[in-house]
């Protein structure tokens, strides 16, 4: 998004005041193949899903911190959205999947070689958290561990 | 995101992430972070330009080269809109005739009837493009008759459901995937009515111009008078 400095005055106080985790050091694993070989997967916070699955709710066990598992060979029409937020523009992703979510993109790149191939599945989370703690402790090492096992090497995260 | 980037590099994944906000990642610290000057919604640069969306996927890609982190770069082409009008930022020439319904200034139909006029437009455009961003309440949008008068009387007041609704959903949060379901249909009709309509203007039509914009508006404000924590939070989703 643009600079803080040239939103309007609420906006950019909230995002002065949102209480992000801040941390001092940086967990750091290069990729130990060529690019061309890696095994990619998308991790979205765009809040997406399939069209059957269940959308995102406070409510339901898990609330925020749930995530929904979108296999990689997931046609785009298939794919919804149902973030939590309306402080960003749905017209984009009304246009475009990829805008937020780019599973052809990434397909696109697995064909012409540019990287090796995708995971079984992508994963998506709902975004824009105040408290990620869950997210940090639980369900995030969860899909850490499902990554792993699916063989995924790089993870392409996407914000909304 | 910027955590999960965290969590999945310290399970031994490589991790290249796109950021919204540049301050944010700061902050957090992720291994990789591509700062995009797009504006919310807009992860990728520009819907439908599947080149762009490459560069700014190289230009994330190419930050696997450095040798150590946090590796912060700045995209350097901006794209878009940098802002979105809100409800309560347009002039809404809307007013309610008292009995539920309410009426706009767009040739005074109500809600019910601008999804009628508006369903030739939003069948076109599923036809044409494939796919279509309506869907969370799994209702088919034949049938979003039955949700304006859903929301119409939840608008009034408690004690409105669906037979839609399921049992682990609460109302409110049914209310909201309603009013999802309806502004997609909208919005994606308008833009096949209106190709050539800038985001700003879809918006301004929306809130400022249809029944249905201000039936919405008028259940955040519902919600807003009631003093619950939890309806606010549903409300600030709908409109503000």
């Amino acid at each position: 998004m643009p600079r803080l400095e040239v939103l309007a005055e609420v906006q950019r106080r909230m995002l002065q005041f949102f209480p992000c985790m801040e941390f001092d050091d940086t967990p750091w694993s290069p990729l130990a193949m060529p690019l061309s070989e890696a095994r990619a997967a998308i991790v979205t916070t765009g809040g997406v899903h399939l069209r059957d699955d269940r959308p995102f709710n406070r409510d339901l066990p898990g609330g925020e911190s749930s995530y929904r598992i979108i296999p990689s060979d997931a046609d785009p029409a298939d794919v919804v959205q149902s973030h939590f937020s309306i402080g960003f523009d749905r017209t984009a992703i009304y246009r475009d999947l990829n805008i937020t979510y780019p599973a052809d993109r990434m397909r696109e790149l697995a064909a012409q070689g540019v990287i090796g191939g995708l995971g079984a599945n992508h994963y998506s989370f709902m975004g824009a958290l105040r408290d990620c703690t869950a997210i940090a402790e639980q369900t995030g090492p969860e899909v850490a561990r499902r990554l792993k096992d699916e063989g995924v090497n790089l993870v392409f995260l996407t914000p909304t | 995101m910027s955590v999960l980037a965290r969590v999945f590099e310290d399970a031994g994944l490589t991790t290249v992430a796109i950021a919204l906000v540049r301050e944010h990642a700061v902050r957090t610290r992720p291994p990789r972070a591509l700062w995009v000057p797009f504006y919310f919604g807009y992860a990728l640069g520009k819907p439908n330009d599947p080149e762009f969306q490459h560069q700014v996927i190289a230009a994330a890609l190419e930050m696997l080269n450095a040798d150590s982190g946090p590796a912060l770069a700045d995209f350097p082409e901006d794209a878009g809109p940098i802002g979105m009008p809100q409800a309560s930022e347009v002039a809404a020439g809307v007013s309610s005739d008292g009995d539920g319904k309410v009426g706009s200034n767009d040739g005074g139909l109500d809600a019910a009837d601008t999804l009628t006029a508006l369903r030739p437009y939003y069948e076109r455009w599923v036809e044409q493009r494939g796919r279509t961003a309506v869907g969370v309440t799994g209702i088919p949008q034949r049938r979003f008759r039955g949700i304006v008068r859903f929301l119409e009387a939840y608008a009034e007041g408690d004690g409105a459901d669906m037979d839609a609704r399921p049992a682990d959903v609460t109302v409110p949060q049914f209310a909201r995937y309603c009013a999802d379901d309806l502004k997609a249909f909208c919005y994606e009709a308008r833009m096949m009515q209106r190709p050539n309509d800038a985001e700003p203007e879809l918006h301004r039509w929306f809130w400022g111009e249809t029944a249905v914009g201000a039936l919405i508006d008028r259940i955040t404000q519902r919600l807003n008078a009631t003093g619950d924590a939890k309806l606010q939070a549903t409300a600030y989703g709908l409109s503000r």
